[in-house]
């Protein structure tokens, strides 16, 4: 590149390829003198704690802001935090982690993944006494969450938070369409056809569009409609759907693209990007995207997903904390994971700042989270999560959300009908049914 | 140390001098200049990337595209080695790369030597199983090897990562080759003298395979630097990896920052490019010499 | 396979000439134990690190093993049985193929105009073998870093181009029809050099006496380099093929890092070693995995044998 920089590239001399073998070798002998205690063990009294995460964006910021208090208030803990590619990427190299058994001490994990990601052989058991110790007991978690957590008895898993998917309402617009009620809130709706109706006035504001959500990510849409009604997916053998509900719900997929009330494609990113330019004045997403939204500096709101079936159920997931599968016992490092766990826990306000309601009730109890604004008005969805079917291959990133996302896709974009649809899901699915489980 | 006679021989020196010198011409013009045209192309993403690397971050999405940066800085620079990482991951890819070399050298080379000018009892039958061992690819055993690293708990280990790319049948081979070509004058004369085997590798055998031991090594030295695939699968932890597989797994947790990633991608990549520039014809000799296999 | 190593140990050339070692009846070399202990070290790591993972391999294809738990048991033939019926083992190993496919053709010929184009030129040779070379010297996520930067869509490199000629823009790696192309793009780029280095090695092997001869025959140089450079190269070229299928048929760095480790777009850069590191470092199933690294394996020792054959078969010089 900057050849002016570099000696001159002439022919080299014999005795430089002796030089850089002598070098080789002289640097090996250094090399293979420090092999011997490896680099992880650091011979000083601090405790070692390697926390790997996959966040990114708005959460890595948050995640990191956290961090640096963590690591201000523990000067004897030297921490080491690790981000890796979400999704697959980061739970491959958790599986392969955590099975060599040495190489983290604690984890970030999507609750819905647990049971597949091997507890009791991929992932340790939580010592609840300890946890108990820094002020993290069933009282403090929400029952349905807490749950999710304990696999045949066991305690797996520490909630950070519950995240799903809700409603967000651009106030401008949606004043002008008339549908915000005298406190600027977004007016509830009753069944699907009042809900269309909103839009279509919101519609007629943007002349764009009324919602938007992600289609590549139809999953969300699809299961948040689908527990409304009431359904239920089992995989004992055969993919146990109600047909009837799951077309009802993917009906109005088909529905609000039909009749041009909802772009019918917007993948991830685009779809925060749709509602912040104002093509449309509502938006279905995840809670995270409220980062988005404040950063484009627009007057929002958020409530929970429209009770378009029923009660107001989103499909979400929750952010947890895991201790990996350790090859030799280290119960220093253990109380350090348990205790930076319950730390995190007990300052989930800042993680609430990105959206995420907090899993840790003394932390939504708070004065300070009601006064968040608009995360306090989303707070009771939080209640009602809609944690993905249960099964190895289910949750988030794994690959029943991915069958049916893509599949569900093409009903959004009209490429195919619902029925066609459910039939390649459950095809798919049927699939994954006869796929030896590896847990 | 007797002095090694075995300088570089080229084959082809005794062509070299009489090559027909190229003449002024139309035609030769043409070549030299589409030459340096297609160099040039070839350059470019190196030179973008050295170039995004010292912009700051808020010009390096700009549209449309501006080569040079309007202000020039090192900041991108200065985050990357403020994290640590990636000095952490070139002294792992040092410290690795110079192992796997010294082990190749080493066992290659007594082996080799076995097989050349020793006789020893099922010295064939090993040395087919050593050939056959050149047909399998280290990436068909990922997974068993995978498997066999967490059952001996050399996973996240640098034994871990560096022994299995020692095992290189390839290279006995290609010394075995070598070693067959010394006259056993040589030998006789020293076993006169009193030598054993070890005094023979050592006073009469490797003086004489300077070259072919410094294409091995820079070959070997070359590829382990670069290996991902194992490394990326024996290594989890940060602290264990090397260049490559840090810079292709660990994320920034700001998001994708290009100035940053292009300034980590020219210092990971100005390592090998330095020695490259500094040892110019060895590296190629080693490269084409010991990589064919 | 046979590496054409021209680098010669001194007077080697006058060993070579008299009685093969097998011919004559050579008691110098008693057999003994000694050598032995030379080839014990390498004996051992060769056991201990493919002999020992290529068994294992074997045993677990036909096992539930799981890294998600601990154990496992006799399963049969049945990851064989689901493997030959799974699209998606066929899929990556067309993905694989497919991209030998597009990416062979360029990386033999721009090395070969690289070399032609270098040889000629005299004074600026070392600049040339740098910028066609150097690339090869990265490191592979060094090279994706770069790459996947060039490829943006909105302010990428290539893009801009693109614009700049009035073309419209490409979203390389998110569209399922330009993604492989795209790392096959990047792959050339890359690897190139060395078959560069291979083809330069060979024209500068190329004695000058010929070139004279035939200049005074009065031969122009497009024929010259037709009927005198290019069957002069034909081992060279048939060498560089070979290496560059067995070189594509490993695939997966580059389209791992390009796709973020997601093989793209309904999985359209997903080789077949993506495939066995889905299955079985993503989906924990080891054994499963084996099973497919046994099919990739098969695969690569009939190309490998193919190719033995037609090498040792044409040029016995080796």
């Amino acid at each position: 590149m900057r050849t002016e920089e570099t000696p001159l590239p002439a022919p080299a001399p014999a005795i430089g390829r002796r030089g850089f073998l002598a070098g080789a070798l002289t640097a090996a002998g250094i090399g293979l003198a420090g092999c011997g205690g490896g680099i992880a063990t650091v011979g000083e009294s601090r405790t070692v704690l390697r926390q790997w995460n996959l966040f990114t964006g708005g959460d890595g910021v948050r995640m990191v802001e956290m961090h640096d208090a963590y690591q201000r208030e523990h000067p004897q803990i030297d921490f080491r935090p690790t981000t890796y590619l979400w999704g697959n990427p980061f739970y491959t190299k958790f599986a392969m982690g955590a099975a060599g058994g040495r190489a983290f001490d604690v984890a970030t994990l999507h609750l819905s993944r647990l049971r597949g990601m091997g507890p009791g052989t991929l992932i340790d058991p939580i010592p609840v006494e300890l946890l108990a110790e820094y002020g993290v007991t069933p009282d403090t978690v929400l029952p349905n969450v807490w749950d999710k957590c304990t696999v045949d008895g066991e305690l797996y898993a520490i909630p950070l938070d519950t995240h799903l998917v809700v409603t967000y309402y651009n106030r401008e617009i949606c004043a002008r369409a008339g549908v915000l009620d005298p406190q600027g809130r977004l007016i509830e709706t009753d069944g699907v056809e009042e809900f269309l109706d909103l839009l279509a006035a919101v519609k007629d504001v943007t002349g764009g569009y009324g919602v938007v959500m992600d289609t590549t990510g139809a999953w969300r849409q699809f299961w948040s409609l689908y527990r409304q009604l009431g359904g239920e997916m089992t995989f004992d053998g055969d993919v146990g759907i109600d047909d009837d509900k799951a077309l009802q719900a993917l009906d109005f997929l088909r529905r609000v693209s039909e009749e041009g009330l909802a772009p019918s494609a917007s993948d991830a990113p685009g779809t925060p990007a749709n509602f912040v330019n104002g093509i449309c004045g509502l938006m279905f997403a995840g809670n995270w995207e409220i980062a988005t939204a404040q950063a484009a500096g627009m007057d929002f709101g958020m409530r929970p997903f429209p009770g378009l079936y029923g009660d107001e159920l989103g499909q979400g997931d929750s952010h947890a904390l895991v201790l990996p599968h350790r090859r030799t016992r280290d119960d220093a490092a253990v109380r350090a994971a348990v205790e930076y766990a319950a730390w995190m826990l007990k300052h989930s306000i800042t993680w609430a700042g990105g959206g995420h309601v907090p899993a840790y009730l003394p932390v939504t109890e708070s004065a300070e989270y009601a006064r968040l604004e608009p995360q306090a008005d989303y707070r009771d969805a939080a209640v009602n999560v809609q944690f993905d079917p249960e099964a190895w291959f289910s949750g988030s990133a794994a690959q029943l959300q991915n069958e049916a996302s893509s599949l569900f896709a093409g009903v959004h974009n009209g490429s195919t009908t619902p029925e066609r649809a459910l039939d390649a899901f459950k095809r798919a699915t049927r699939k994954l049914i006869e796929t030896p489980a590896p847990v | 140390m007797s002095a090694p006679t075995a300088t570089l021989r080229p084959s082809r020196g005794a062509t070299e001098g009489s090559r027909p010198r190229p003449r002024i011409t139309a035609g030769g013009a043409m070549v030299t200049v589409s030459a340096l045209v297609l160099a040039v192309v070839w350059l470019i993403p190196l030179v973008w990337a050295v170039l995004t690397s010292l912009k700051p971050e808020g010009e390096t999405t700009a549209v449309p595209i501006r080569w040079l940066p309007l202000e020039p800085t090192l900041e991108a620079y200065r985050l990357v080695l403020a994290r640590g990482d990636l000095q952490r991951w070139l002294v792992n890819s040092t410290v690795i790369s110079t192992v796997v070399t010294v082990l190749t050298l080493m066992v290659c080379v007594l082996a080799a030597y076995a097989f050349s000018k020793t006789r020893f009892p099922g010295r064939r039958a090993l040395f087919a199983l050593f050939l056959a061992g050149i047909l399998v690819p280290p990436q068909v055993l990922i997974v068993p090897l995978f498997d066999e690293m967490t059952f001996l708990g050399l996973v996240d280990t640098y034994w871990g990562v560096a022994l299995p790319q020692v095992v290189a049948p390839v290279m006995v081979f290609i010394l075995k080759r070598f070693f067959d070509a010394i006259p056993r004058d040589y030998e006789e004369a020293a076993r006169l003298d009193g030598a054993g085997h070890p005094r023979i590798l050592w006073s009469v055998v490797l003086p004489m395979s300077g070259p072919i031991l410094a294409a091995v090594a820079i070959f070997t030295f070359v590829q382990s630097w670069n290996n991902f695939l194992w490394p990326f699968i024996a290594a989890t932890d940060p602290a264990l990896m090397t260049v490559p597989v840090g810079l292709g797994s660990v994320q920034g947790a700001y998001g994708i920052q290009y100035a940053q990633n292009m300034a980590a991608a020219v210092l990971g990549a100005l390592p090998l490019l330095v020695v490259f520039l500094l040892f110019q014809r060895q590296v190629v000799r080693g490269v084409t010499d010991a990589g064919l296999k | 396979m046979t590496p054409s190593t021209d680098i010669a140990p001194p007077e080697a050339a006058r060993a070579v000439s008299p009685a093969p070692p097998g011919g004559r009846a050579r008691t110098r070399h008693v057999s003994s134990w000694a050598g032995l202990w030379f080839v014990l070290p390498f004996t051992v790591l060769f056991a201990v690190f493919l002999v020992w993972p290529m068994l294992a391999g074997l045993w677990t294809s036909f096992t539930d093993r799981s890294l998600g738990r601990a154990g496992s048991s006799f399963v049969g033939l049945a990851n064989w049985s689901e493997m030959l019926g799974d699209p998606a083992v066929w899929q990556s190993l067309w993905v694989t193929l497919l991209f030998t496919l597009i990416s062979t053709p360029p990386l033999v010929l721009i090395a070969l105009g690289m070399a032609l184009l270098t040889h000629r030129v005299s004074r600026l040779g070392w600049f040339l073998r740098f910028s066609f070379f150097a690339p090869f010297l990265l490191p592979v996520a060094v090279v994706t870093l770069i790459w996947t930067w060039l490829y943006q869509p909105g302010f990428g490199m290539v893009n801009g181009a693109l614009q700049a000629v009035g073309l419209p823009e490409v979203n390389w790696l998110t569209d399922k029809d330009t993604v492989l192309v795209a790392i096959a793009i990047t792959t050339v780029w890359w690897t190139v050099g060395f078959n560069f280095l291979l083809y330069l090695a060979a024209l500068q092997g190329i004695p000058a006496y010929v070139y004279e001869a035939a200049a005074l025959d009065g031969v122009n140089p497009w024929q010259r380099f037709r009927h005198i450079t290019l069957p002069l190269l034909h081992r060279t070229t048939a060498l560089i093929v070979t290496l560059q299928l067995v070189a594509s048929l490993k695939l997966f760095d580059q389209a791992y890092l390009m796709t973020a480790g997601a093989g793209g777009p309904d999985y359209a850069a997903r080789p077949i070693i993506g495939y066995i590191f889905d299955s079985g470092f993503t989906g924990l199933r080891i054994g499963y995995a084996s099973a497919i690294s046994y099919l990739l394996f098969a695969v690569i020792v009939v190309v490998s044998l193919v190719q033995f054959r037609l090498f040792s078969g044409k040029g016995k010089s080796a």
